[in-house]
């Protein structure tokens, strides 16, 4: 019997990515992938926190239909638009990709940088200036239209902060196209010997996914704004029906970017999904190839589903059924994931651990927002519900509910990782525990309000739908809640939290295979890749109280064929 | 290596993710520039004849002349890389030709504005002139944006930098260039079949 080298592939480290330089200039100018992601971290989850403020203003506002004394209702609107455009451009766009991704996507590949580090530093800085430009559009004035922007509202509206905030928009585009073109060209030419499309994590597999759309969708938002800033200054534009122009044209721009963006938001949550249920159910991925070309398959459905926002915009006939029935299509891809990560649960050996509840709360509430996007791509109900609470509702649901829990799953999956400690278990599972009943709370109740005729946006509302509104705000409450304790104890557990081993969880992928927090430049030499799904390598190690994937044997499995 | 900043050890794999990344940005360009003409041949079509106004002048004829000077440095673009690529000597003359081209035609497009504004024709005046100003201001904005690294690059190629072993820059360089050709014509096909009743 041989003896079982369970050495990490990386001999044990004293210096790590966070204490290689110290002082702020070794941040602010740092071209390593991990900083970066790290400080795209800290910038989203602050921005979560004004945009979470925002929601809790305009939920505590609707406790109480018609005029407060604290907010008025042109304060409201600006209230409820600064919501949606922080959520939307600041925080799920880049949450995923720029934060998570740019950490962890390196070294899953076993590089040392993304293909071009300086590029990723001037995504960053894109992503300030444009967050810049969103707060100055504050001082200046805020802005009313909603997030969507719609003409005439943004070219006529009298609110001061619009062309500010568009150029805010814009320039986060590009941060946002930066950030794809470099994952996409690291994806092709930076994985290691070995690591065959079909043996690329699926987390990788939904990213480049996401970076397709970021690359090919997201420069049509640009010129979009660009053309609204124009407009709203000249008080002439293409928009601008009295001159000839044609407002619904803005509207076809504006959704041919964010209906991708949606799956600029989601892709990526589902490919933590994948990782999160495959690593903690310690059990091999069910349909590797089914989930990685729906993540392709939902890319390109993408692109040909935009109409369905207009339905109600003046579409013609024939165009709204093309519309729905693609739209239809794409259950085919997201049902088909779905159904292979609960394949993958069954029969696991489940941990069910924080970042797990993440990862069935997600199946949860995506499945809801998966089937309740059906209705509303149904014409003739989708009539009926346009622009109500419904609306709101289901996209809550796939965009906080699947994208924004995704991601915060994520962040407790490579919490370890990025920062080298455990964060606590308990405390974690009751904060999770109440974001999920909190969400429910808040978010079904706007089903039940939106197909009863309730409207989006209204700060009015009939005495009957009153009850709904409270136990809304009320799931509000518990949900922002439960997101305070995480925010507690996650920055305890940098204080306070229990050195973390290189693999806690028994990952088989390469970000598991170096020390937690990971050395500088990542890996010493190129490393060897086995299937990173197939767990019987690897082992609990007393000594370490982590798991350690055995190298020879991994690779060995991978190459005979036992890992599939 | 002058430039240590990469995860690539291999200076040749490095210049093949470069040249895709390049590929990626055009393709980005592209969808920009697209969108952009796709707007404007919408409310074109929208309009009918309509969309010209009685008094519009026909389109400057110094769009011909800035259009020969942008396809000229095109050319100079593409020598300047050959010679690049061969390490050659006259790569500094042919990127000072290329930069000088590129003024020329933000000159001559400024000029053609000039000539319309001159004719009581002002962005703000009527969507036709407002769809002109700004896709030709688009446009000039990315040739304004292509003089940095056009002027960078043309210091590099004046002190003979360029050599058959990395001559990356001078490539990416003619890369965009060749692009902004390629949509300037595009660009003005469109208006010049727009402008017509």
């Amino acid at each position: 019997m041989t003896t079982l080298d369970t050495r990490p592939i990386t001999p044990p480290v004293t210096d790590n990515y966070l204490t290689f330089r110290r002082g702020f200039l070794s941040w602010a100018f740092t071209l390593d992938h991990k900083r970066i992601g790290v400080m795209y971290l800290v910038a989203v989850l602050s921005s979560f926190f004004v945009g979470g403020v925002m929601a809790l203003l305009v939920r505590t506002k609707l406790l109480f239909p018609g005029e407060v004394s604290w907010m008025s209702n042109e304060e409201y609107n600006k209230a409820f638009t600064l919501h949606g455009a922080v959520m939307v451009f600041l925080v799920i766009i880049p949450s995923v990709p720029a934060a998570l991704g740019n950490f962890v996507l390196p070294i899953m590949l076993g590089a040392k940088d993304v293909a071009f580090p300086r590029l990723n530093l001037f995504s960053f800085y894109l992503w300030v200036l444009g967050a810049i430009c969103a707060v100055y559009s504050l001082l200046a004035g805020g802005f009313d239209t909603g997030w969507t922007f719609y003409t005439p509202y943004s070219s006529q509206s009298e609110a001061g902060g619009i062309i500010p905030v568009l150029i805010g928009v814009f320039i986060l585009g590009f941060s946002s196209i930066f950030t794809g073109l470099n994952f996409i060209v690291t994806i092709h030419k930076l994985r290691p010997p070995g690591m065959t499309w079909f043996r690329m994590p699926l987390f990788l597999w939904a990213v480049y996914a996401t970076a397709i759309i970021q690359v090919l969708a997201t420069p049509v938002l640009g010129i979009t704004v660009a053309l609204l800033v124009v407009e709203r200054a000249f008080q002439i534009g293409i928009f601008d029906a009295s001159m000839g122009g044609d407002p619904v044209l803005f509207q076809h721009f504006f959704w041919f970017y964010s209906h991708p963006a949606v799956y600029i938001m989601v892709l990526p949550g589902m490919g933590i999904i994948s990782e999160i249920i495959a690593v903690h159910s310690h059990r091999h991925i069910f349909g590797f190839r089914f989930i990685a070309f729906s993540s392709i398959a939902i890319a390109i459905f993408s692109f040909l589903v935009w109409g369905h926002h207009m339905f109600t915009s003046g579409q013609s006939p024939l165009m709204n059924v093309l519309f729905s029935a693609i739209t239809f299509s794409v259950a085919i891809p997201s049902a088909v994931k779905v159904f292979n990560w609960l394949a993958t649960l069954y029969k696991g050996s489940i941990s069910l651990n924080t970042t797990m509840f993440y990862g069935l709360s997600f199946l949860f509430l995506f499945t809801i927002g998966g089937l309740t996007g059906i209705p509303l791509a149904v014409i003739s109900t989708d009539i009926h519900l346009h622009d109500t609470y419904f609306v709101v509702a289901h996209f809550h649901y796939v965009m906080m509910g699947s994208a924004l829990i995704a991601m915060i799953g994520g962040l407790h999956h490579w919490w370890p990782k990025m920062t080298g400690v455990m964060f606590s278990e308990f405390w974690g599972k009751i904060a999770c525990a109440m974001v999920f009943v909190g969400f429910n709370l808040c978010f079904f109740t706007q089903f039940m309000l939106g197909s009863q005729g309730m409207p989006r946006r209204y700060y009015l509302y009939q005495p009957e739908f009153k009850m709904y509104h409270h136990i809304s705000t009320g799931g509000s409450y518990i949900m922002g809640l439960g997101f305070l304790i995480t925010a507690i104890y996650l920055i305890h557990s940098l204080f306070a939290g229990k050195k973390a081993p290189a693999n806690p969880w028994g990952g088989a992928s390469l970000e598991w295979q170096c020390s937690s927090p990971p050395p500088h430049d990542n890996f010493a030499t190129t490393p060897r890749v086995g299937d990173c799904y197939d767990f019987s390598a690897v082992h609990w190690d007393e000594s370490t109280q982590g798991y350690v994937v055995d190298a020879e044997a991994h690779i060995a499995a991978a190459h005979s064929g036992k890992g599939h | 290596m002058k430039n240590p900043v990469t995860p690539f050890d291999d200076p040749k794999a490095r210049f093949a993710a470069g040249l895709f990344g390049m590929w990626l940005l055009l393709i980005m360009l592209g969808v920009l520039f697209v969108s952009a003409i796709l707007g404007y041949v919408a409310v074109r079509i929208d309009n009918g004849a309509e969309f010209i106004p009685a008094n519009a002048p026909p389109l400057p004829l110094l769009l011909l002349l800035s259009t020969a000077l942008l396809m000229v440095s095109s050319f100079t673009m593409q020598r300047a890389l050959v010679a690049g690529r061969a390490g050659e000597a006259s790569q500094g003359r042919w990127m000072v030709a290329t930069l000088g081209l590129a003024l020329g035609f933000l000159l001559t497009q400024w000029l053609a504005w000039r000539v319309l504004v001159g004719q009581q024709i002002g962005p703000s005046d009527n969507l036709y002139a407002w769809t002109f100003f700004v896709l030709t201001a688009l446009h000039g904005a990315h040739v304004v944006g292509g003089l940095v690294p056009l002027a960078i690059t043309t210091a590099h190629a004046r002190r003979l930098e360029y050599t058959p072993s990395n001559y990356r820059g001078v490539a990416y360089c003619a890369m965009y260039w060749h692009f902004l050709g390629g949509a300037w014509l595009v660009l003005y096909a469109t208006l010049w079949i727009g402008s017509r009743h």
